[in-house]
């Protein structure tokens, strides 16, 4: 805010220098003269020779006045006296003082009774001598008066000057402190001419301030309103502030977005006389905003087509769930039909064939079926509530161990920890992952299957489901988790190639992961990771 | 097989009728079913309207229900006959394609008293529909104003 005062500090110290120089002249005398005689601390010796020749000044201008006025007498000019002793005395009033003029005084009158009053070359007082004494008297008390008005004069002068000089001082310093801030200031007189400009305006704007000053503030930088700026100006003028987002140019043509706040300063009758401008530059800032805005606003666009997507989806799900599956039971149902009442005709060729109708049929609609409930997985809302692995483990366990009767295989158990997880969810993800370690060990005589828990680390648990089956090539890890994907012939192992798919998205959905270890005939492993709950092991 | 119950197959598909008449006559049970080929025609038929207007005044003693139907669905002959206090003691089951949550939600909630998914497998679904047919039209004993063979 100072800064805005230091142009006009200038200007008036200019003017009270250029004022004191004047005075200085009309006294005839360099103006710090009379200062030499005030200025305390001279020592005694000094203000003693200042008094013998100011006295000395006084005695000298008489007799100087006294030769003149002798020179003119003889040359008969008798009305030459009295001016010139009025002379002698107001230089000696003016330049030595009270007592040196009262000196005068009384030499002059001593002199003008003796040499120009009759009777002459005598002392004896006439009524002259007493005119003459009171017209000098009075002469020297005017000019005394006139010294001591003129004398407090200067010294006002002087005082002001002193202030004005500090005043100046403490500005140049607050202004050099607002060259040292990074905020961009500059200053402009209501007519928008640049009065100031900080280094931080340079910085910025890129003209230094010698380029800036007595520019068009707007014209220069060619502002950008964000509203008409008559606007922007009544706010101003009646608030005495103003802030808002402007766009300007730089030096270099490019374009900067600031934050500009305005104050308005106001002279002593309230005029409006300079603004004193703050600008921030936020160009960055609105280039990041505009990015966030942008993203979101993909982001909304990108969330509305998953939406509408995922309604599609849901629409083909469902006619596929009802109107696939029609058909397919028409073909199963007919052909069966056709096996019971044609069999005693059919020959042996002809009855596989339709058992292979039969077949394919019902492949299909297990393909669907699997295919249905997997994108149900997808669907479905997750009901989250704390889950016992160890125990859902054993139900599930009996629940397979029931559909391999016959078989012989030693299941092991581990300590399996709590998880926070959709309960069904978790479930068919064990269902699969155990029947899958069933299904791939029959060809042993003795299956081993393991379920247990490895501490994975602070995050997260990790699962694994182990058996001593066929195994897989590890070339073909990648593959296990896909659609549809079979690392083996339909033949040898059945299966449509949707278990693993639904485990990966099951566990992906709880925020893990998956993946396996194996190698050919020598069994495999499946990994599941899951976030670690505070419920610990169970 | 001493008391047979009158069964209303609500069904337009003409394939999935021969083949579940075909399945109830294994068991000996498709002579008493009745079938219509909407919604429209089934609430006709409960409420003795139209062609059925002149028929005798009985109750079946089980409904079987397609869900996808032409005009009115067989959600919507749901909600209408469990909303009627005359006709909300017939057993209803529904016997469809779909397996969606949705459906068999939706089902339940109006009061259904059982859900069946026809099964692709043409055994299975000889079973089911037999299953269906000797419980709810043998087994089960149904609501007063129904008929029965025989009574």
């Amino acid at each position: 805010m100072q800064a805005m005062f230091r142009s006009d500090v200038q200007t008036k110290l200019v003017n009270a220098s250029a004022e004191a120089q004047e005075v200085a002249r009309d006294q005839g005398t360099p103006s710090d003269s009379g200062s030499q005689i005030l200025t305390p601390g001279h020592g005694a010796a000094s203000t003693v020779m200042e008094s013998i020749r100011a006295y000395g000044l006084a005695v000298l201008a008489i007799a100087i006045a006294s030769g003149i006025a002798l020179v003119g007498d003889l040359q008969g000019l008798s009305r030459v006296p009295t001016p010139l002793f009025l002379i002698a005395i107001a230089v000696a009033v003016w330049y030595g003082g009270r007592g040196p003029g009262a000196v005068a005084v009384v030499l002059a009158t001593l002199t003008f009774d003796y040499l120009f009053t009759q009777p002459r070359y005598s002392f004896h007082v006439g009524p002259e001598d007493r005119d003459h004494f009171i017209v000098f008297i009075v002469f020297a008390v005017m000019i005394g008066w006139f010294v001591s008005v003129r004398r407090r004069a200067e010294e006002d002068l002087r005082r002001a000057r002193d202030e004005l000089a500090e005043a100046v001082v403490k500005r140049t310093e607050q202004a050099s402190l607002l060259d040292l801030t990074h905020d961009t200031i500059f200053v402009r007189d209501m007519n928008d001419v640049i009065t100031y400009w900080n280094h931080g305006a340079q910085e910025l704007f890129g003209w230094t301030s010698a380029q800036a000053i007595g520019k068009a503030a707007h014209e220069l930088l060619e502002t950008v309103y964000p509203v008409p700026f008559e606007e922007i100006n009544a706010e101003l003028l009646r608030s005495g502030r103003w802030e808002g987002e402007l766009r300007k140019t730089k030096a270099d043509g490019t374009r900067v977005v600031v934050a500009a706040r305005w104050a308005l300063r106001r002279d002593e009758l309230g005029q409006p006389v300079s603004v004193l401008a703050t600008n921030n530059d936020i160009t960055e800032q609105k280039r990041r905003e505009e990015r966030i805005r942008q993203l979101n606003a993909d982001l909304q666009r990108r969330s509305r087509e998953l939406e509408a997507s995922n309604k599609e989806l849901e629409a083909f799900a469902y006619s596929t769930s009802h109107d696939l599956r029609a058909p397919l039971r028409h073909m199963a149902g007919y052909s069966e039909l056709l096996q019971k009442s044609a069999a005693p005709v059919l020959d042996e060729k002809s009855r596989r064939y339709v058992a292979m109708l039969l077949e394919s049929a019902k492949r299909m609609g297990d393909l669907i079926d699997d295919l249905l409930a997997f994108s149900r997985i997808g669907r479905a809302e997750q009901r989250n509530t704390l889950v016992d692995l160890g125990q859902l483990a054993r139900e599930v366990v009996s629940e397979v161990e029931r559909g391999a009767e016959g078989r012989n295989i030693a299941w092991r158990i581990g300590a399996l920890p709590t998880l926070f997880g959709d309960r069904s969810m978790l479930r068919l993800v064990l269902v699969n992952l155990l029947s899958n370690a069933v299904k791939f060990t029959r060809t042993r005589a003795r299956a081993e299957i393991e379920i247990g828990c490895t501490d994975g680390n602070q995050e997260e648990v990790v699962v694994f489901v182990r058996d001593n089956g066929v195994g897989f090539d590890m070339k073909y890890v990648a593959k296990l988790f896909g659609v549809f994907q079979r690392l083996h012939r339909a033949e040898t192992f059945e299966g449509t190639g949707i278990g693993l798919a639904t485990v990966q998205r099951i566990i992906a959905r709880h925020g893990g992961r998956v993946w396996a270890e194996g190698a050919v005939d020598r069994g495999a492993t499946f990994y599941f990771s899951a976030p670690k709950t505070t419920g610990g092991q169970s | 097989m001493s008391a047979l119950g009158r069964i209303l197959l609500v069904e337009d598909d003409p394939k999935d009728v021969e083949l579940t008449l075909t399945a109830l006559d294994e068991y000996k049970l498709a002579n008493e079913v009745v079938v219509v080929g909407d919604g429209e025609e089934a609430l006709d038929y409960l409420y003795y309207r139209g062609t059925f207007a002149t028929r005798t005044k009985e109750s079946p003693a089980v409904i079987l229900l397609d869900l996808k139907l032409p005009k009115v669905d067989g959600l919507e002959v749901l909600q209408q006959l469990k909303r009627d206090e005359k006709l909300k003691l017939i057993p209803v089951v529904v016997l469809t394609s779909s397996r969606e949550e949705r459906d068999m939600v939706a089902s339940y909630q109006l009061g259904v008293n059982a859900y069946v998914v026809k099964p692709v497998d043409f055994h299975e679904f000889v079973n089911a529909i037999k299953e269906l047919g000797v419980f709810w039209a043998i087994i089960n004993e149904p609501p007063p104003g129904s008929v029965r063979k025989g009574s």
